[in-house]
């Protein structure tokens, strides 16, 4: 009986999974602790010497705090910081099970460009947030109702185009999109 | 307009305005000698796509009813839904402007930019704006556009129009690309991938992004209830418009507007899938502007105290729409171009030759007419009313039904003339058509064509091997004098039934009816008594209506009251039939179409339509249904490997055929033969009755079907010619002038393995 809940949550976030990496996205799930997080991301954006922060609305801070205290993050990045790091890490307040998007809230702080400029867009999604359809986030019964009232994008995959002929990833927006999604 | 004929020597440009035909036709030339291959494969890509793509919506058919009726009810409450947007963008703090015209649109977004003293906007990809020509007014205003798209940024470096709704520069291939950029910039850079192109402008523009005064956007979709605005794409390009700049502009059309937010869901699944075939593509923006977020300011420059926004509708000629029946259904688009790239026609020569100064493809007639002249709409032509596009659309619109409207109007347009007058005359014209040109009247009464060509037969058939009758044929009625033309029988079908039964069959007993189709009855009729061979031999009692038009010929020329006028009479003749308990089955798709769509707009309000479109069948259509029912088994009746023609079948089923749901049925009859049958997946076979005739879309026509020829050729490859068979009188027309062998209807061949 109290399996259950559990056993669907889990075949929806492998689901999950399965449809980013169709959307070519690249995805990990990972305890929910401080440590685990921060070596996510750090093994991700290894290479990168600036790394972008937004500091999330939704999940508690805290679970950022350890990776947020490496001395290559910027939670207050310049302008010029923001068009010169390599990658921008946000969290993202839902994902949809068939596209394997993640939606990222970008009316508050920076998360908008934190979330664009950077070549490598990290997104950090909780699993329970993670809905069965693109339409489940126009619903006032989904998630409080969040898609109902905010700013935000669905992203899937990373940026592409056919303009050019064939098709090509990593047009304005990120090259690549890596989602971790917190068990 | 004095046009060159070397298809490199004409420009986009110069052709986009159609209202003259000449510019048609010169674009078609342009377009076959230049563009066609990149066309081809990015709409056959995208219509491959799609199909997978809606496919993986398990309720489609329900998504696109939902969809339509928020259209519907968003088009019929514009006006109160446009004040209550009006307020809602207010709240939340942005500005809201309702244009009449498009020179009213451009002025108040220069105006916002000269206050803001922008020296430079980026766009995001705003075909509105294309509409409007915006780029023009704010260039003489000394403002620096810079398309972002990299589609409209290729259309810029160009200096060309669209060419597609979603892909505007899908007319370009590669090569092209790299060669337009070699030309235009100055760089030492190779430019030969598509990593290196878009590295090449990404660069280019990240600049502009950064440096820009204000972003210029379209809109998807407008939230009345909310101001919110959704904005589909995948480059980014869009989000850095409307995240970067202080100031943010949305130009839209009001028919953009819906009633609520909660209804994007809908349109969210439905348009990705429709358009490039994804589940959804890499940013789907949703914002209620102005964006709340801090404002970005360039390295070195004073950031924005605040965020501005500015929402500007335009009506240009959409309230008229509104009011117009036929282009009212227009404003239901969603701009997905599921209309262009499942259309045959677009595939090969795309929106340059099929499309306007602006819009293009099926729907795109009816918008040039709309925003801009009737005459504009003169590419509309194209449109062969094959009817792919119909069951594609998501939000339900009749596309060819609204381009024969136009094509009524256009002739309309040309006034009377006494000869036309006469011709109408002597061929049956309803008096309202008898001013379309000679030509199309020559093709819209096809009935009469038939009936003294058959009268007349050795007479008519020896004529036109006459010196100089292909000329006159030509010269006169523009059929062109490469394309043969069918020989007339001695016989009609009716002519054969009779002969076939000289007692009448007893007319109580229920069964089926074959409808004797114009087509059929005149043009091939041994075909219409294969098939009731073919009925009778799994028991069903067939009887032969007499032959009777059914519109499709008048209403393909647009002479739409002809058509109503043959509706009208054939169908409660055929209403008889169902009185008495039969079934009706038709042979030509083109004319089950008919029976099962278009009689619904000809026959308005009459039940009679309702009860046509649910008991008519195409013959092994019908012919399955009754196996499948009583567990025949196919072989035994129809033993292929008696076939004199073998077993080995290349199947090319009729483009209203497939849009009837009537097609897969014959294959399933074939194989259950015995025959190994490979079928064509081509959307339409280029011929579409008339169009292949005419002298000025021969090319066209056999460009078009040079894809289903190439499947054949394929197909051939391994163990040799396979037998042709198709379905639709023009396919047989065209298959056979294509591959130079006899077409089969696939009842002839089952006809000939009866004892």
């Amino acid at each position: 009986m109290i399996m259950q809940p559990v056993m669907e949550q889990l075949s929806l976030v492998e689901q999950f999974v399965d449809s980013a990496q169709k959307a070519v996205a690249t995805v990990e799930v990972i305890d929910r602790t401080p440590a685990a997080l921060c070596d996510a991301i750090l093994r991700v954006a290894k290479d990168a010497q600036r790394i972008l922060y937004s500091p999330p609305q939704e999940l508690p801070s805290a679970l950022f705090g350890e990776f947020a205290k490496d001395p290559r993050v910027l939670a207050n990045a310049t302008a010029d910081e923001l068009i010169h790091s390599a990658a921008g890490v946000t969290e993202a307040f839902a994902g949809v099970v068939r596209t394997g998007s993640v939606c990222v809230d970008i009316s508050y702080q920076r998360t908008g460009m934190v979330s664009l400029l950077a070549p490598l867009q990290i997104a950090v999604v909780a699993a329970e947030t993670i809905v069965p359809q693109p339409r489940d986030l126009f619903r006032a019964d989904v998630l409080d109702g969040k898609g109902l009232t905010r700013d935000f994008v669905f992203v899937t995959g990373p940026s592409a185009t056919a303009d050019m002929g064939p098709l090509v990833r990593g047009v304005h927006g990120p090259h690549k999109l890596h989602i971790i999604v917190l068990r | 307009m004095a046009i060159p004929v070397n298809p490199v020597d004409i420009s986009p440009r110069q052709v986009a305005n159609k209202s003259d035909k000449k510019a048609l036709l010169a674009a078609i030339r342009m377009t076959l000698g230049v563009q066609s291959p990149a066309v081809r494969r990015n709409t056959q890509t995208f219509n491959r796509n799609r199909y997978v793509a809606t496919g993986m919506l398990a309720d489609y058919n329900e998504l696109k009813d939902r969809a339509r009726q928020i259209k519907e009810n968003a088009i019929a409450n514009l006006p109160q839904l446009l004040e209550k947007l009006e307020a809602s963008v207010n709240a939340n703090g942005g500005h809201f402007y309702l244009a009449k015209t498009a020179a009213e649109a451009n002025a108040y977004i220069r105006d916002v930019l000269l206050r803001h003293q922008a020296k430079l906007v980026v766009k995001g990809k705003s075909i509105t704006s294309e509409e409007t020509k915006l780029n023009h007014t704010l260039e003489a205003a000394g403002i620096k556009v810079a398309e972002t798209d990299l589609a409209e940024f290729i259309l810029q470096v160009a200096d060309e129009q669209p060419s597609h709704i979603i892909a505007p520069a899908l007319h370009y291939s590669r090569e092209r690309i790299t060669a337009l950029f070699k030309r235009k910039f100055d760089t030492e850079l190779p430019l030969d991938t598509g990593e290196e192109l878009t590295k090449f402008a990404r660069e280019k523009l990240r600049e502009q992004f950064i440096a820009a005064d204000a972003g210029i956007s379209g809109a998807n979709l407008i939230a009345a209830d909310s101001g919110s605005i959704m904005l589909v794409e995948s480059e980014g390009n869009i989000r850095m418009t409307t995240i970067l700049p202080p100031v943010h502009i949305a130009i839209a059309g009001i028919e953009k507007v819906i009633p609520s937010r909660t209804d994007f869901g809908v349109f969210l699944e439905l348009l990705p899938a429709s358009g490039t075939g994804q589940p959804l593509t890499s940013y789907v923006s949703i914002i209620h502007p102005p964006l709340k977020a801090p404002t970005f300011a360039a390295p070195g420059k004073e950031p924005a105290r605040e965020r501005e926004f500015h929402m500007v509708l335009i009506d240009n000629g959409r309230s008229r729409m509104r009011e117009d029946p036929v282009l009212r259904e227009a404003l239901y688009c969603i701009r997905c171009s599921a209309c262009m790239n499942v259309c045959a026609n677009f595939e090969t020569v795309g929106g340059h030759a099929f499309g306007g100064e602006t819009y293009s493809g099926g729907i795109g007639g009816s918008w040039e007419a709309g925003t801009g002249q009737l005459s504009n709409a003169r590419f509309s032509e194209l449109c062969t009313a094959c009817s792919r596009c119909v069951p594609n659309c998501p939000v339900r619109i009749d596309i060819p039904w609204l381009n024969e409207n136009l094509r009524q109007r256009m002739n309309q347009e040309q006034g009377s003339s006494p000869v036309k007058f006469l011709f109408g005359e002597m061929t049956g014209s309803a008096p309202g058509d008898s001013v379309a040109p000679l030509q199309k009247q020559f093709f819209g009464n096809y009935n009469t064509l038939g009936k003294w060509g058959t009268k007349f037969s050795s007479l008519a058939n020896a004529s036109l091997h006459l010196p100089g009758a292909r000329s006159v044929m030509q010269g006169v009625f523009g059929v062109d004098r490469r394309r043969e033309l069918p020989a007339f029988p001695g016989k009609t079908w009716e002519q054969l039934y009779r002969v076939e039964n000289p007692a009448k069959q007893s007319a109580i007993k229920p069964g089926v009816v074959m409808l004797a189709d114009v087509f059929t009855n005149y043009g091939a009729p041994e075909r219409g008594m294969a098939a009731i061979r073919v009925l009778r031999a799994i028991g069903l009692d067939v009887a032969l209506s007499s032959a009777m038009p059914d519109g499709r010929a008048a209403m393909s020329q647009g002479m739409m009251e002809t058509a109503r006028r043959e509706a009208r009479a054939l169908a409660p003749m055929l209403r008889r039939y169902l009185d008495e308990g039969r079934k009706i089955v038709v042979l030509e798709p083109s004319v089950l179409a008919m029976l099962r769509f278009d009689f619904k707009h000809l026959l308005d309000g009459d039940d009679t339509q309702v009860l046509l479109a649910q008991n008519s069948f195409e013959p092994l259509e019908y012919l399955w249904m009754v196996a499948q029912e009583q567990g025949l088994d196919l072989a035994k009746v129809f033993p292929a490997t008696k076939c004199s023609q073998g077993t080995r079948l290349f199947y090319h089923s009729h483009c209203q055929q497939r849009t009837c749901n009537s097609a897969t049925q014959t294959i399933e009859v074939l194989r259950a033969a015995g025959f190994d049958v490979v079928t064509s997946s081509v959307e339409c076979c280029g011929m579409a009755g008339s169009f292949g005739y005419k002298r000025e879309y021969y090319d066209l026509s056999m460009a078009v079907g040079e894809d289903l020829f190439a499947q054949v050729r394929r197909a051939d490859e391994e163990g040799g010619a396979r037998t042709l068979v198709a379905s639709g009188i023009s396919c047989h027309e065209q298959l056979f002038a294509g591959m130079g062998r006899a077409v089969f209807h696939p009842a002839e061949l089952l006809a000939s393995l009866l004892e």
